[in-house]
């Protein structure tokens, strides 16, 4: 039992909850399916170097273009000669960096626009959820499309891109939870301590927010990874050698017909991973709500 | 009797499939329901009453079933019948009634509609004519504007109303048997009075056998003529109504009755016996007599083996070993003790004078969104003056909305003043809890209503306690960990709960949790809003017992805000009853429930249901239902529903205040002479 | 009812003015110059700062925002003292362009250049023919003693001429670089502005944005149109029989088919979707070739696999709504109730169980009309549809600046305005909020 050892050496209130969301996550056998399918990705990308024979980039085989799989490359090679598996590998850092990453700067965002809008309420209410709202009327895409357009491509503002448009979404729903939870009498008797308003936010509707702000963290990873495939399929994505998989579909969809390798991998890619994130998200929600 | 009962239940068990096996939710419970018979089934929550009554429709949901025993329905099995013909029964023969009235009717279809399918199902009734029985249903019911309620939608009615709408529905085809699920458990007491009077007319008319099922002893006494106590899933004790309250045997029913404040009983004249522990999970019930870890005369051989149903006299059977020894003895009197001495008058702590705390209405036309027209109030506590001593206790009674909550909240600074003027220990507190300095903070706490929500659910109860006694600064910092295992016993519980989550502990044991919060802090104040209404009734008295010795131990002047007057009679030394955001009766506790009284009080008064069932009741009955608040009648606010309105005097001038003497004061319009002889 | 309409139709308002601002400021602050981006890399200081007053690109933040919004011709009247109109020239029967004219006391239609030293006015004749003028007497003298003249150029703008300092204007054409000397000294370009039509000038296509995207906005909305005939039905219908069958083997099967199909991007669908049908089975095109002024209809086939595309994330979207709203409604009190009155199944699931259940997926779908239009800017990029989304997505690519902005509000439009549209039938369909 590894798991006993090691929740022994926790205290007693963190050995609890550990306890508690090991049991919510291991009885959902949707939730344990994804969590296989994002942590093969995760091991993948860590162990890239490890799973690559080739760079994904500098090495570049004039003599094997456009192959179909075989020993020497798993996935084939792309138009440049390039190694689809390693590029898939490598690919897997990019968007398992830039997809938690983006996503916690729109939770940064959203929880500092959504708690005092809750809390608060009244004018400064107001002014957050318009201008929200005017951030939401945007069809998602074509808020990164034209912000991407504005900033250029690149890593950084792939990030800028996905937690702007993210945010809003993340600051309503810590809005609805805050004026769900600034109602409970635990927030009075806050007051009634003499807590000042950062504190009780901080302190009493934060920490109560957590199971659907986890919940819904998964999900968007989910749609980031869904979203930094979706750029680097428009080209609007990272700029060229990099190994992303938007950007390999991108390259390959053009020449599809003659070279399926490249597209059909990181699609797959892609695929799998949002897959994978959201059967963990959507597994765990609906334990945690039976758990309830 | 040897008619054949219209229900006859035979060792029934019901179980559930779970992720962790089997589990009994009901085991060995028998009864019979004869025709014009009412069968109360009592027990706190979580003692399968409901999974009894849906087992008799078969609706258990996918994973439950009945596991053993016999449904007999006028002599023919239900058991093992098939789903087609059971949706035959429902409905016809067999009828229901819920505890939520608003969700138990359907938010999207008229009233009539919901009404007539019945009768369009069962009868095969064409929609008109079965609209015109329907309109003959709700006659029955006594639903005012019955033509206009059929055209609404459950959302428009109140509560009231929508129940009467299920009762209706319930009575269309005149069942045989109708069930009825805690029916009134969601309804305000006067209205609940005049609910209760209409299944007791119903069943006088139509003699329907009636499965009546309650937490409350007290409504059961008024409308059943025998009664099963369940207790985790078990009868424990079963007899006829009057056997039942003039000689409870088992020790459950027993430390029920003796848990009860009564409502004629002034403070300090009576103990509270709680009975210790919670019922247990389904999945942990003991092998042994499932009441024997809680009960006080527990022996040795409880724990061996289930005891079996004795009877102590004819038709009273009662399942404990001993029964016919507690048989013998009634319930003690000696919880009864004499008054405490009264006392010189002892300071006064908070003064607050023509209170007034107003809510801004949304704007509902166009022109209001255009600023043109006036902004609309709220009065939810409109010009209200109370004054709380020393060591003593204000009662505020009242019903849902009559503005007592939002008096204790505006008091203690949650809410912001409109009007008047609070003087607390000399301090000028007529600002909200944000601009009052600390010192003040500490003095006036707060214990709140809902056990589910006073407590953080993030951190341990230790923890939550220690806060409070950090900000304080109550105690030197190496000193808190004593210190809150010292509340913490005050309160009953021991250290062992200092590392518990909220999650962890009963409802009972969070209240007491949010007591031991509130007096961390030493306050010369404590505001309690409906501290044990949301509690079974074994736990209750255990928080108002724990309440009763925080203020004997540190003389804490307290304000107890409830809707239930035995427990304010059993914790006040002055009551203030509140209507419409306004008092229309304050005084001494004793002066109160005792003539004169306003009408208002006479009606809640008379509504309280008694466990006794042997008691006569003044039938004073409120109709109608609260106006607004935010536009209040004219005249006396109370003169929509007073069934003693003075046409062109109440509803024109504001009533006078007519003062009895030794502070009680009256807020009406009848001569003092009436007002002596309102009171039951 | 009124009331409610009303209040949404003031946040709409509001909501759309902060979305104008939004996009005018992200083109706004996009590092990398317009004019340089017109012009190329290897345009002089001059040139660029020529073209740069040209576009009116120097002029302050607040007036350029006011005019792109509210076009410029009601201040032109205020500069010239005469007001201006907007005609549209025809030249055989494909090309039309759009000029600016002022109308001066007779009612003419004029303009101006500077011949030499002189002012010529311009006069359009009935039959489009121009009429030159000497227009000497139209100076002006300002206040340090120097002639000048506001007035309608030749290049949609009202310039402000002042007299023997003409400035240098550079001008781009496919010829190369002109070089025009006694030129304006100040540019406003003439527009009506986003909200009356005008959408500006496309950089990319040399035309009027509005000529270009009236067609693809008509393609777009007939792909999403289909888009959601295909998948509303198809996915309530799935979601319903998943959610009537709770737990059972139908539904976990419809309920990963919808995760699968929600959580797989656009742009894979598609691709998929085009090795199935097009490059295997070889029975649907897999890429769209339609000429500009043709309707998408008129070929159908063509439309199969962009329709299907679109579709297939939302039928998994849908899917998931109408399934968790039905159970939820299955299980609440009141279909007890029904269901305790004896109801048969088929009563109580058509009288208590769909109408409640349908609600949240109405206002659901509706909202989802964001996520569609973003799909579709997916689907065209992939099938090459001549479809709005196609015309953003090419825009940003080439940093057309007034394309991007008027193609970006214009589908902002398109989605709030199907939102508002869906609020209203859901409060219609939902009666507590009709009778509150």
């Amino acid at each position: 039992m590894t798991a006993a050892t090691q929740t022994a050496i926790l205290p007693p209130r963190r050995r609890q909850r550990f306890a508690d969301s090991m049991r919510v996550v291991l009885s959902s056998r949707v939730a344990v399916v994804g969590l296989v399918i994002v942590l093969f990705w995760v091991v993948v990308a860590i162990g890239a170097p490890v799973f690559t024979k080739y760079d994904p980039s500098k090495d570049q085989d004039y003599k094997a273009l456009d192959q179909a799989p075989s020993a020497q490359h798993f996935l084939g090679t792309d138009h440049l000669g390039r190694d689809v598996w390693s590029r898939v590998a490598y690919g897997a850092r990019t968007i398992l960096l830039l997809g938690p990453l983006s996503v916690a700067v729109a939770f940064l965002i959203g929880m500092a626009l959504g708690l005092p809008a809750g809390y608060y309420g009244g004018w400064l209410d107001e002014v957050i959820m318009r201008l929200l709202d005017a951030l939401m009327a945007f069809p998602t895409i074509l808020l990164y499309m034209i912000i991407i357009s504005a900033l250029g491509a690149s890593p950084v503002n792939v990030v800028i891109a996905i937690s702007v448009g993210g945010a809003p979404g993340i600051a309503r729903l810590v809005r609805a939870l805050t004026l769900d939870i600034r109602t409970r009498e635990y927030v009075s008797a806050a007051k009634l301590r003499g807590d000042s308003a950062a504190r009780i936010m901080a302190r009493e509707i934060l920490p109560n927010c957590r199971g659907p702000l986890i919940v819904d963290f998964l999900l968007r990873v989910g749609y980031a990874a869904f979203y930094i495939g979706t750029l680097g399929f428009l080209g609007l994505g990272l700029p060229p050698p990099t190994p992303d998989w938007g950007g390999m579909v991108q390259e390959g969809h053009a020449r599809m017909m003659a070279n399926p390798w490249p597209v059909l991998a990181a699609t797959g890619a892609i695929v799998t991973l949002v897959i994978g994130l959201n059967l963990f998200a959507d597994g765990l929600r609906e334990e945690t709500m039976r758990y309830q | 009797m040897n008619e054949v009962p219209i229900l006859s239940v035979k060792d029934l068990a019901v179980s559930y499939k779970t992720r962790k096996g089997q589990v009994d939710a009901v085991r060995d419970v028998s009864f019979d329901i004869c025709e014009g018979e009412n069968l109360g089934l009592v027990g706190e929550s979580g003692c399968g009453k409901s999974t009894v009554a849906f087992s008799i429709v078969n609706f258990l949901g996918p994973n439950g079933f009945v596991s053993n025993g016999q449904i007999l329905f006028k002599g023919q099995e239900l058991r093992g019948r098939s789903e087609e013909e059971l949706r035959k029964l429902r409905g016809a023969d067999i009828a229901m009634v819920y505890q939520e009235p608003m969700s138990a009717l359907n938010p999207s279809m008229m009233i009539r509609d919901q009404l007539a399918e019945s009768l369009v199902i069962h009868r095969g009734m064409k929609r008109e004519d079965a609209y015109r029985e329907c309109e003959e249903a709700l006659h029955r019911v006594y639903m005012p504007d019955v033509e206009g309620v059929m055209k609404r939608y459950s959302f428009q009615l109140s509560g009231g109303q929508q129940q009467r709408v299920l009762i209706a529905m319930a009575m269309l085809n005149n069942p045989a048997l109708l069930i009825m699920d805690e029916p009134t458990t969601a309804l305000d007491v006067t209205v609940e009075a005049a609910v209760l009077d209409l299944i007791a007319e119903l069943k006088q008319k139509y003699r329907t056998a009636t499965l009546y099922i309650s937490h409350n002893l007290g409504v059961v006494a008024r409308v059943s003529d025998k009664v099963a106590v369940m207790y985790a899933g078990e009868v424990v004790e079963y007899a006829t109504t009057k056997d039942i309250y003039a000689r409870p045997t088992h020790p459950y029913t027993k430390g029920l009755m003796r848990c009860l404040p009564d409502v004629d009983a002034p403070k300090g004249t009576r103990v509270l016996v709680p009975i210790p522990g919670r019922v247990p999970s389904p999945d942990q019930v003991p092998a042994g007599c499932i009441f024997a870890p809680r009960c006080e005369h527990r022996k040795d051989t409880c724990d061996v083996g289930r005891p079996q149903l004795l009877e102590v006299a004819t038709g009273h059977l009662v399942r404990c070993s001993s029964a016919m020894e507690w048989y013998a003895q009634p319930i003690d009197a000696a919880h009864r003790i004499p008054p405490p001495p009264s006392r010189e008058a002892p300071p006064v702590v908070l003064d607050a004078e023509s209170v007034k705390t107003y809510y801004p209405v949304p704007f509902k036309t166009v022109k209001g969104l255009f600023g043109m027209e006036k902004r609309r109030y709220v009065r939810a506590v409109d010009d209200v003056s109370v004054t709380v001593q020393r060591g003593r206790t204000l009662g505020i009674v009242g019903e849902s909305g009559c503005g007592k909550s939002t008096l204790a909240k505006t008091i203690v600074g949650l809410e912001p003043l409109r009007g008047g003027k609070v003087d607390f220990l000399g301090i000028d507190v007529t600002k909200p809890i944000q601009k009052r300095s600390l010192s003040t903070i500490r003095e006036l706490q707060m214990v709140f209503q809902d056990p589910n929500g006073t407590l953080n659910p993030s951190y341990s109860v230790g923890d939550q306690i220690a806060e409070s006694l950090k900000r304080f600064r109550t105690v030197p910092s190496g000193e808190v960990y004593g210190e809150v295992v010292r509340l913490l016993r005050a309160v009953k519980l021991n250290e062992n709960y200092y590392h518990r989550l909220p999650r962890q502990m009963s409802g009972g044991e969070k209240q007491r949790v949010g007591i031991a919060r509130a007096i961390a802090s030493n306050p010369a104040m404590v505001v309690c809003d409906e501290p044990v209404s949301a509690l079974d009734v074994s736990v209750q008295a255990a928080v108002l017992n724990v309440l009763v010795e925080v203020q004997q131990q540190h003389d804490t002047a307290m304000i107890l805000i409830s809707h239930d007057l035995s427990a304010v009679r059993f914790f006040s030394d002055d009551v203030a009853v509140m209507y419409l955001g306004r008092i229309v009766e304050i005084g001494p506790c004793e002066a109160i429930y005792s003539p004169p009284s306003h009408p208002y009080t006479a009606a809640l008064l008379a509504a309280v249901p008694r466990p006794d069932p042997t008691l006569e009741q003044k039938n004073i009955r409120l109709s109608g239902v609260v106006p607004s608040a935010v536009n209040p009648p004219s005249g006396c606010r109370f003169h929509t529903r007073c069934p003693f309105v003075m046409k062109g005097v109440c509803d024109v001038e504001e009533p006078p205040v007519q003062d009895i003497g030794n502070g009680h004061k009256i807020v009406c319009h009848l001569p003092t002479e009436q007002l002596y002889h309102l009171n039951p | 009812m009124a009331l409610y309409i009303i209040r949404r139709l003031l946040t709409l308002l509001l909501t759309m003015i902060i979305v104008s601002i939004v996009v005018f400021a992200v083109v706004e602050i996009a590092p990398g110059n317009v004019a340089r981006n017109i012009l190329g890399a290897y345009a002089t200081p001059e040139q660029e700062k020529s073209m740069e007053n040209q576009l009116g690109l120097d002029r302050p933040v607040t007036a350029r925002y006011i005019n792109w919004l509210l076009g410029s011709d009601w201040q032109a009247r205020g500069a010239m003292g005469m007001p201006v109109r907007e005609i549209v020239v025809e030249q055989g029967t494909q090309a039309r362009y759009r000029q600016w004219w002022a109308v001066d006391e007779q009612g003419n239609l004029v303009q101006w250049k500077i011949a030499g030293q002189d002012l010529v006015k311009l006069i359009r004749q009935a039959d489009g023919s121009v009429l030159e003028v000497p227009d000497n007497e139209a100076w002006k003298e300002g206040p340090d003693g120097e002639q000048f003249f506001w007035g309608v150029d030749t290049g949609n703008r009202i310039a402000k001429w002042v007299k023997g300092q003409g400035g240098v204007e550079y001008r781009l054409e496919y010829s190369g670089w002109i070089e025009t000397a006694g030129s304006p000294v100040d540019y406003i370009p003439l527009s009506k502005g986003l909200v009356r039509g005008d959408m500006g000038l496309s950089l990319q296509y040399k035309r009027p944005v509005a000529d270009v995207i009236g067609r693809r906005i008509q393609n777009s909305l007939t792909l999403a149109m289909l888009a959601f005939l295909v998948a509303i039905p198809v996915g309530v219908l799935l979601g319903l029989l998943a959610g009537l069958n709770g737990g059972k083997k139908l539904d976990r099967v419809l309920t990963l088919g919808g995760l699968v199909t929600a959580a797989t991007p656009d742009f894979a669908a598609g691709i998929f979707l085009v090795m199935i049908f097009a490059m295997w089975l070889k029975i649907l095109p897999g890429a769209t070739v339609y000429t500009d002024a043709s309707s998408v209809l008129s070929k159908p086939s063509m439309l199969v696999l962009p329709v299907l595309t679109a579709s297939l994330v939302e039928v998994g979207y849908i899917l998931r709504i109408t399934r968790a709203s039905v159970l939820e409604v299955m299980s609440a009190a009141y279909v007890r109730t029904a269901i305790l009155k004896g109801l048969p199944r088929r009563k109580m699931v058509f009288g208590h169980v769909l109408r409640n259940s349908l609600m949240a997926p109405v206002t659901v779908i509706m909202l989802h009309v964001n996520w569609l239009i973003g799909g579709l800017v997916v689907v065209e990029a992939v099938f090459g549809f001549p479809g709005l989304g196609n015309f953003i997505l090419n825009a940003a690519l080439y940093k057309d600046v007034f394309a991007i902005e008027a193609g970006a509000m214009v589908l902002v439009v398109l989605a709030v305005v199907s939102q508002l549209v869906a609020d209203i039938i859901y409060s219609y369909l939902n009666p507590r909020i009709r009778y509150s």
